[in-house]
């Protein structure tokens, strides 16, 4: 390890990193080791530290000063090594206020990544960093900035101060809804370094601050401008051009963008990893297309809600086949195509073609799917972790028959599958006996053929699941049940709350309790007594309302 | 089992399990480029007898570690200051064994005891101030009252919590 070199801006002397480094040298050691020997009968508590006590013995008061700390002959790599240790900003301030040499080491660490949980200090940290003479050059310390905690309380007067900062990797103001072009500007401008920049729910940023980013951030790996919706073709075909190595792109519901800036991207940044297009509407097959046959590299692709795709976007259109998708993008993993509604059976027979690649599917609203596509891909495709078919209402029990085959199934997503019924629980229940069951959240809101004997099996068969939803299911909606659910979202209105039903972490085991006392005390699943007498007639005529914002979170929720 | 003879800093002769010796990186290095077990004493210059017993003891009782993961710079491992009771009553030494043990791993190359030294180390920061921190090590604070204000003002946003 290198230590750092850091020029001050008041005396470069005082604070020099040049000297001890490296082990220490032997006549200073056997100077220390006698320093030691003589002092070895005190105790150190007694020592010079000037805590304002007049020592007795001036003699001793003098020999004592002469004694070294042994902390003095750690190099400064080692000083470091135990700094980075500490967690906590206040130890690590401590230490800063301790002596010249810990300072020099230890205010590294503490300003390399500010912890900033309040609007005071952060008024507090512009204001060093801002300073004409710091005693040590703060504002090219930091390198890593989350102000994501201070999220509303932020605006441009307060972030325009950052721009004194010019060694930025990581600038991260997610949600930092009142921050705008006037101060993003000026702190990109003088931050050429970034690596990575988070702009995600900033909804006034347009293409001024995308431009500085193409002219002045060219090493940047990762984006997200998310709901960034002012911003346009215009500048991110820019970004894509000087912005080459961008391996993480997220343009979430930037509405503006089109074909051209994708395909900018597609041609510019061949090593992108990860590309979330979820809600850019605009773009067509012709974008899609291009993904595949040009990210060799790809592992993440989000199309939610991009409804002009077609099947042709995975089939290839005809002078331009897609034939074998997994040559063109072999790495590809994760896959979202929810709410892709014009998407057949078609498309997921192209899709089969990633096999044991593809990890992480999401169909969710590709209400035009049907067993057949379920069996095609469960045929090849048999490392699929993470599934989510919500509301692809085809779907009957035996595409379930086929998933429950699936050895690593972790999450599947069933919500509005409504034509499911018992014997899919069978089916999962029954292959964990073939394999162990890895089913760990399963997500059946409004599946309403589903009965309590189903679930109770369910649960018993799989043990590791922390999660299972069944909000709506009406034989469900029993207050024996429900109180080990946990509480519905504040967002929720009355009718939502009367039918959420939501088992999680701790919840899921108490419930699987539950339900096997009442088998075991009274061979049945009917709830005891007690809960018939108070039992309210509320549970009946709910379940088939729609229910977007509860289904939202069913299908969003990881 | 082939044994090697390492020869501290004041000149004292240790006989050791070759195995126990590779704990050290810098030592195994040195065999390696050797190719045989040498038949000379291996001079450890910058190390005493008192601090290589206390090394070698600590080998001795990790000679069979497997070894430590790949992602060294996970923050998780590198934050923790959680110590293992052997380590923790092998650490209890007084100050100037300690930072010894220090300079000896990191100059041997023993990642793992340099590492428990460091926590053990850190564990004694750990929420104190200043002047407590300075008792503990004996530092004599060379601040003048300017400077300690100064860098007090610059530093003060670190008191968020």
């Amino acid at each position: 390890m290198t230590s750092p070199r850091i020029q001050t801006a008041r005396d470069p002397t005082r604070y020099d990193y040049s000297s001890s480094t490296g082990s220490p040298e032997r006549n200073v050691q056997d100077e220390l080791e006698n320093d030691f020997f003589q002092q070895s009968a005190n105790d150190s508590s007694t020592s010079i530290v000037d805590d304002g006590k007049e020592t007795e013995d001036e003699e001793l008061k003098q020999f004592e000063d002469m004694k070294v700390s042994p902390t003095a002959y750690l190099p400064p790599e080692l000083l470091f090594a135990i700094f980075g240790r500490l967690a906590s900003p206040q130890d690590l301030q401590s230490c800063v206020f301790v002596c010249k040499s810990w300072a020099r080491c230890a205010v590294e660490l503490l300003w390399i990544r500010p912890y900033i949980s309040k609007f005071k200090s952060l008024e507090s940290l512009a204001k060093t960093i801002q300073m004409e003479q710091p005693s040590f050059p703060y504002a090219s310390l930091i390198k890593r900035l989350n102000l994501t905690t201070l999220t509303e309380t932020l605006n441009d007067g307060t972030v325009l101060p950052l721009a004194a900062c010019n060694r930025l990797e990581r600038l991260t103001l997610t949600n930092c809804v009142q921050v705008t072009d006037t101060s993003i500007m000026r702190v990109l401008e003088n931050n050429p370094k970034l690596l990575a920049l988070d702009l995600s729910g900033l909804v006034d940023v347009t293409d001024l601050s995308m431009n500085v980013i193409a002219q002045n951030c060219k090493r940047l790996q990762g984006l997200n401008i998310t709901e960034c919706k002012k911003t346009t073709d215009a500048s991110m075909v820019a970004v894509a051009a000087h912005c080459t190595h961008l391996k993480r792109l997220k343009l979430n519901e930037c509405d503006q963008i089109t074909n051209e800036s994708v395909m900018a991207f597609t041609k510019y940044c061949p090593n992108l990893l990860e590309l979330d297009l979820h809600k850019v509407n605009k773009i067509t097959n012709q974008a899609v297309l291009d993904i595949f046959w040009k990210l060799s590299h790809l592992r993440e692709l989000r199309l939610g809600h991009c409804d002009l795709l077609t099947d042709a976007a995975f089939t290839g259109i005809p002078n331009r086949p897609v034939e074998h998708i997994v040559e063109i993008a072999p790495r590809l993993r994760n896959l979202v195509l929810a709410k892709c509604r014009l998407i057949t059976d078609r498309a997921v027979a192209a899709i089969t073609k990633l096999t044991k690649n593809l990890h992480y599917l999401h169909l969710g609203h590709c209400t035009q799917l049907t067993d057949q596509a379920i069996a095609q891909l469960i045929r090849t495709c048999n490392r699929i972790r993470y599934i989510d078919l919500a509301c692809c209402q085809r779907l009957t029990d035996r595409s379930i028959t086929q998933l429950a085959t699936l050895p690593k199934l972790r999450r599947i997503g069933l919500v509005k599958c409504s034509n499911i019924t018992d014997r899919s629980l069978m089916a999962l229940v029954h292959s964990s006996r073939a394999h162990p069951c890895a089913l760990e959240r399963v997500h059946l809101s409004y599946c309403t053929n589903l009965t309590v004997d189903g679930i109770h099996e369910l649960i018993n068969s799989c043990t590791k699941l922390t999660h299972l939803s069944l909000t709506g299911v009406v034989c469900f909606l029993r207050k024996d049940l429900t109180r080990f659910c946990r509480p519905p979202p504040n967002e929720f209105n009355e009718h939502q709350r009367a039918v959420f039903c939501v088992f999680s972490g701790p919840g899921v085991a108490k419930l699987r309790n539950h339900l096997n006392h009442l088998s075991h005390t009274n061979g049945t699943l009917a709830p005891d007594q007690a809960y018939y007498d108070d039992r309210e007639e509320q549970d009946t005529g709910l379940v088939d309302e729609e229910d977007d914002e509860d289904e939202e979170e069913e299908i969003q929720e990881e | 089992m082939s044994q090697i003879t390492l020869l501290s800093s004041d000149n004292v002769e240790m006989k050791v399990d070759k195995e126990v010796a590779e704990r050290s990186i810098l030592i195994k290095n040195m065999l390696e480029d050797v190719g045989e077990t040498p038949d000379q004493a291996i001079p450890i210059p910058n190390v005493n007898e008192g601090v290589l017993r206390k090394v070698i003891e600590w080998c001795e009782h990790h000679r069979n570690d497997p070894p430590p993961p790949a992602d060294e710079d996970s923050d998780s491992r590198k934050k923790s200051t959680d110590i293992e009771e052997w380590d923790q009553k092998f650490m209890q030494v007084d100050q100037e064994m300690l930072f010894e043990i220090i300079l000896a791993a990191n100059y041997l190359d023993i990642k793992p005891l340099l590492d428990v030294g460091c926590k053990t180390v850190a564990n004694m920061i750990k929420g104190k101030s200043p002047e407590e921190i300075r008792k503990t090590f004996n530092i004599q604070n060379d601040f003048t009252p300017e400077e300690e204000d100064q860098i007090r003002r610059e530093n003060e946003w670190a008191e968020d919590r």
